[in-house]
């Protein structure tokens, strides 16, 4: 998030269940992160299984980043 | 008395946050100090059967968020030391700061074995949050260590994930009769009082632990252990308080002690919640009597400073979007997860390489020259927070 805060585009890889956590953080941090969120967990994925998340959260994370450096 | 927060709370978790929202919202001037993150224990729970409040996240993120509405400020620095007085002084990363009411909510230090090697093996089968490491250890046999209702709890959780639990009570346990009922009920868990662990085994990894019971000593094959014991309260956090066996903070000399960190405290949410409630208003009652019936209201409390209303824009950067990076946590599988999302978007760009940095673990904050790093190398950077 102090990322961001610099002016760095810095997308948050998040769980479902991290994610009212990190919006907590944010909201006391003062600031609007870009969130990627995942389903919980991570740990413990086979390869096929994590492959899996990569595949789920790949679009959303080229649109954000493309939509990032659109605006720039 | 002229001070920098009519009330500083140490420890934004439960208790903290209580405590802090309760002053608050009788006009005080209040800040939390926390370490890390908002929430402390409750972050390791997915599940509360003792509170309707849902998730522990969901829950923290409830009290935080009613302390911010309440006018809280929450202050990301580790408070080292608290020298009692009026006003009393805190000594913070940030700096020395002054407040008329100290609240210490610190809670305890995460569980310990005290064994050798153990330090090396932690995040590698050792483990204190069954919510956020139970996945880890599906289909596996674990160990958790430990006599009270924390305990039992994180044994339950990890049930849900383990072959096979095996809670090792140094003693007799200490948790409730509904908790006990829940354990025996779980087919999966195994109940072994009089039990020390006396050894770990495994190179790198854990592989298993030794236990001595009044039968003698065996070795029990297990990929995780989730120890209990040995937590410590915040003792020496405070100039002169006093302090149980345990570390836990005796009240005294004006400084007020909320949660687990107090002397005598029951583990439990709805505990911990009332000790809070407790704890602000008797903050609210000492500066009161203090101040008198004249109360002299800052017209600026609740404002954010200037500095907090927007993005800071980095002034040295030279960065790219050809600079690109990925920072991880370390956390099981997150560099994984982050190096296949970055090649997604080094070939959608075109990118000729990612820069990389790692946090050394989860629970320790960003390393402010790895941020600086970051940021003035940088353009953008994928990064693993939670998971």
């Amino acid at each position: 998030m102090e990322l961001e805060r610099r002016g760095v585009v810095a997308p948050l890889v998040v769980t479902e269940t991290f994610l009212p956590l990190v919006q907590a953080q944010a909201q006391a941090r003062r600031v609007q992160p870009r969130l990627l969120v995942v389903p919980h967990p991570v740990g413990g994925l086979t390869g096929t299984e994590l492959a899996g998340r990569i595949e789920g959260a790949a679009a959303e994370l080229l649109r954000m980043a493309d939509e990032a450096r659109g605006q720039s | 008395m002229s001070t920098d927060w009519d009330v500083a709370v140490v420890g934004a978790g439960t208790a903290g946050l209580v405590a802090a929202q309760v002053a608050a919202e009788r006009g005080l001037r209040v800040v939390a100090y926390e370490r890390l993150s908002p929430g402390g224990q409750l972050v390791n729970l997915t599940t509360l059967h003792d509170h309707p409040g849902g998730t522990g996240p969901e829950l923290m993120s409830a009290l935080t968020a009613a302390a911010e509405e309440a006018g809280v400020r929450i202050a990301y620095a580790e408070v080292t030391r608290v020298h009692p007085g009026g006003p009393a002084r805190l000594e913070t990363g940030d700096g020395e700061v002054t407040a008329g009411a100290v609240v210490v909510a610190a809670g305890l230090s995460a569980g310990r074995l005290g064994l050798p090697g153990e330090e090396a093996l932690v995040g590698r089968g050792i483990s204190t949050c069954a919510g956020c490491d139970g996945p880890l250890f599906r289909g596996r046999a674990v160990a958790v260590v430990g006599d009270d209702e924390w305990t039992a709890e994180e044994a339950l959780e990890l049930a849900g994930f383990a072959a096979a639990v095996t809670v090792l009570v140094p003693g007799e346990p200490r948790w409730s009769a509904a908790r006990a009922a829940r354990l025996a009920a779980d087919g999966r868990v195994d109940v072994v009082t009089g039990a020390a662990v006396t050894a770990l085994r495994g190179e790198g990894v854990l592989s298993g632990v030794v236990v001595r019971t009044a039968d003698g000593e065996r070795e029990l094959a297990v990929a995780g252990v989730f120890p209990f014991v040995d937590r410590r309260g915040p003792e020496g956090l405070v100039a002169g308080l006093a302090a149980d066996a345990e570390g836990r903070l005796v009240p005294g000399d004006g400084v007020l002690v909320a949660g687990d960190a107090r002397a005598g405290a029951e583990q439990s949410l709805a505990a911990a919640e009332a000790d809070g409630r407790a704890a602000g208003e008797a903050a609210v009652a000492a500066l009161a009597a203090t101040a008198g019936s004249l109360r002299i209201v800052d017209p600026t409390h609740g404002v954010l400073p200037e500095g907090d209303a927007g993005p800071v824009e980095a002034t040295d950067s030279t960065a790219t979007w050809a600079d690109v990076a990925l920072f991880t946590n370390s956390k099981p599988n997150a560099t994984e997860l982050l190096r296949g999302l970055g090649e997604r978007l080094q070939a959608h760009w075109e990118l000729p390489e990612l820069g990389f940095a790692a946090k050394e673990s989860a629970s320790v904050a960003a390393d402010p020259d790895q941020i600086d790093w970051l940021s003035q190398r940088f353009k953008m950077v994928l990064v693993a927070v939670g998971d």
